[in-house]
């Protein structure tokens, strides 16, 4: 097994105490950065796809998230200046009215182990603050809500809405408990996931579509 | 015509019910229990817990949240016994009076008088740590997860003596959450290896006591855990949501564990509700059997969180129950 395969799999498996160790014999063995780099959003990906087919749970995929970001840690200092593998910035949050954070969350680290730079705004954000962090931000190509409450789902339209109106070239991508595909295309989403897994492949999907 | 304790027998056993067990009639809950003092917060208001935990319910927001950052109980779980005290389970016989005067006017061959627990163990888990903290833990540190389970069940059991000495329950409802609505939040050998035991040690020194039905309130998917719901010693899952697949687990487990939801609150419980969502969902729920399943909303107490939901959930079910019986 190659060093980048190690890697990979140490993320995958979620090797939160090796997995520095073995990033740094990646680089001593002479791999560049970005391919270690990409290795660990590979794994992800299968991390991701895994979880979408319900083979692990969320402790798999939080271990996984954790391994990967301790990985970056010893190659943020060879990348060389922004992560060459960035998709973009996506700006994240619950919408307005909604405390629920753990979908959100784990959609966040699905994305940024894939390889967005994440601006997380956190819960019960209003649709002007979504807005406002998309316009504000640097090379921001998506923006992610997440709600879980029945109650909530007009602002989410509300959001939608506003960012679409706004005419900023982003993409929309929207999730949570209630939230159906049918209803992301009603209120004019671009897209939908019904899963943390799933939501970083249609998100790479909108992004490169 | 049954008593709703007899009528409740007749489904869990398999027997001849004459009519639909409707939500939740054959439970008595008993909310002044002194030690449930301070577990809701009033609408518009934040504040701890007993055991320290920070919760908001921001005007509204149709229910409280726990808030963790900088109010997080357990900020590393290497020293949790540094940050966790449990609250006492002792209360005076004054604070336990209105617990006592409530249970005393049960009809005990009626309905079940019932005590209840909210945030069981794995809620109380992240509760105290934030989600993410306690997931990962279960895995870098699950020596320490198994032992502030084990001082969780501590505070279980002692909780259990008192209500049992007090009020002498029929039955328990007990609430933890154990997934999303589309699946556990832990692996069923994950969840085996940190919550079986605890819980049948919990459960079991209910049915030790005199108490004749455990019915646990988990509004999620959790089909994969009901084997270990079985050996837990759980009689009733409460908030079984149709993700779960109803009638394959009636078909498979029928007999051992009764099925008590069927009508995700989520989809008849909002704001724009109305008696035809109503009716469509209640038909739908009571096309999953008459027995071995109680429809009900998935909620976890017997209110909705918008005025006339319940009661119309209620009266769709006698309607259906006239049909089918």
């Amino acid at each position: 097994m190659s060093k980048l395969q190690e890697v990979r799999a140490m993320v995958e498996e979620g090797k939160t105490k090796l997995i520095a160790g073995k990033v740094q014999e990646a680089l001593d063995e002479g791999n560049k950065a970005e391919d270690i780099l990409q290795s660990m959003i590979d794994a992800m990906g299968t991390i991701g796809d895994r979880f979408s087919a319900g083979e692990i749970f969320v402790p798999e995929m939080l271990i996984a998230a954790k391994a990967m970001s301790l990985g970056v840690d010893v190659l943020k200092p060879h990348l060389a200046g922004e992560s060459t593998s960035s998709l973009g910035t996506c700006v994240i949050g619950t919408v307005e009215g909604d405390l629920h954070d753990i979908g959100k969350n784990l959609v966040a680290m699905m994305l940024e182990g894939n390889g967005f730079e994440i601006v997380d705004m956190g819960v019960d954000v209003s649709p002007e603050k979504f807005l406002n962090a998309a316009k504000e931000n640097k090379n921001v190509k998506l923006v992610a809500l997440s709600g879980l409450l029945t109650t909530t789902m007009p602002k989410m339209e509300e959001t939608v809405k506003l960012i679409k109106d706004s005419g900023l070239p982003v993409k929309v991508i929207v999730g949570g408990a209630p939230v159906t595909e049918e209803y992301a295309a009603e209120i004019g989403a671009d897209g939908f996931a019904p899963d943390a897994g799933s939501a970083a492949v249609k998100a790479k999907e909108l992004i490169n579509g | 015509m049954l008593t709703k304790k007899q009528n409740l027998m007749e489904v869990m056993k398999g027997g001849n019910p004459d009519r639909f067990v409707n939500q939740y009639e054959f439970m008595e809950i008993i909310m002044e229990m002194p030690m449930l003092k301070g577990v809701f917060l009033e609408p518009g208001t934040e504040g701890k817990n007993a055991w320290g935990v920070y919760y908001k319910w921001p005007e509204g927001h149709i229910g409280q949240m726990p808030v963790h950052g900088e109010h997080t109980v357990i900020k590393d779980i290497t020293e949790w016994k540094k940050y966790v005290k449990a609250p006492s389970v002792k209360f005076s016989d004054e604070e336990w009076a209105a617990a006592v005067e409530h249970a005393n006017k049960v009809d005990r061959n009626d309905q079940f008088v019932t005590a209840p627990y909210f945030g069981g163990m794995f809620e109380m888990c992240h509760n105290l740590m934030g989600m993410e903290n306690a997931l990962i833990a279960f895995y870098e540190e699950p020596e320490l997860m198994h032992e502030l389970i084990e001082f969780i069940t501590e505070y279980e059991l002692a909780y259990a003596k008192e209500v049992i000495d007090h009020i002498r329950p029929d039955a328990i409802f007990h609430h933890d959450d154990w997934g999303t609505q589309r699946n556990s939040f832990l692996s069923p050998e994950m969840f085996k290896e940190f919550f079986v035991e605890p819980y049948k040690k919990v459960y079991g020194f209910y049915k030790d006591n005199g108490v004749e039905l455990i019915v646990h309130h988990c509004d999620s998917y959790a089909a994969n855990l009901v084997p270990y719901m079985i050996e837990m010693g759980i009689d009733i899952w409460q908030g079984c949501m149709t993700t779960n697949n109803i009638p394959e687990l009636i078909k498979q487990y029928g007999g051992q564990i009764t099925f008590m939801g069927g009508i995700d609150s989520g989809v008849v419980d909002f704001p724009g509700w109305n008696q035809e969502i109503v009716e469509r969902e209640v038909e739908k729920a009571c096309q999953n059997g008459k027995l071995y399943f109680i429809p009900s909303l998935t909620q976890g107490l017997n209110i909705s969180s918008f005025p006339g939901v319940y009661e119309a959930v209620s009266e769709a079910i006698d309607r259906m129950s006239k049909k089918m019986f």
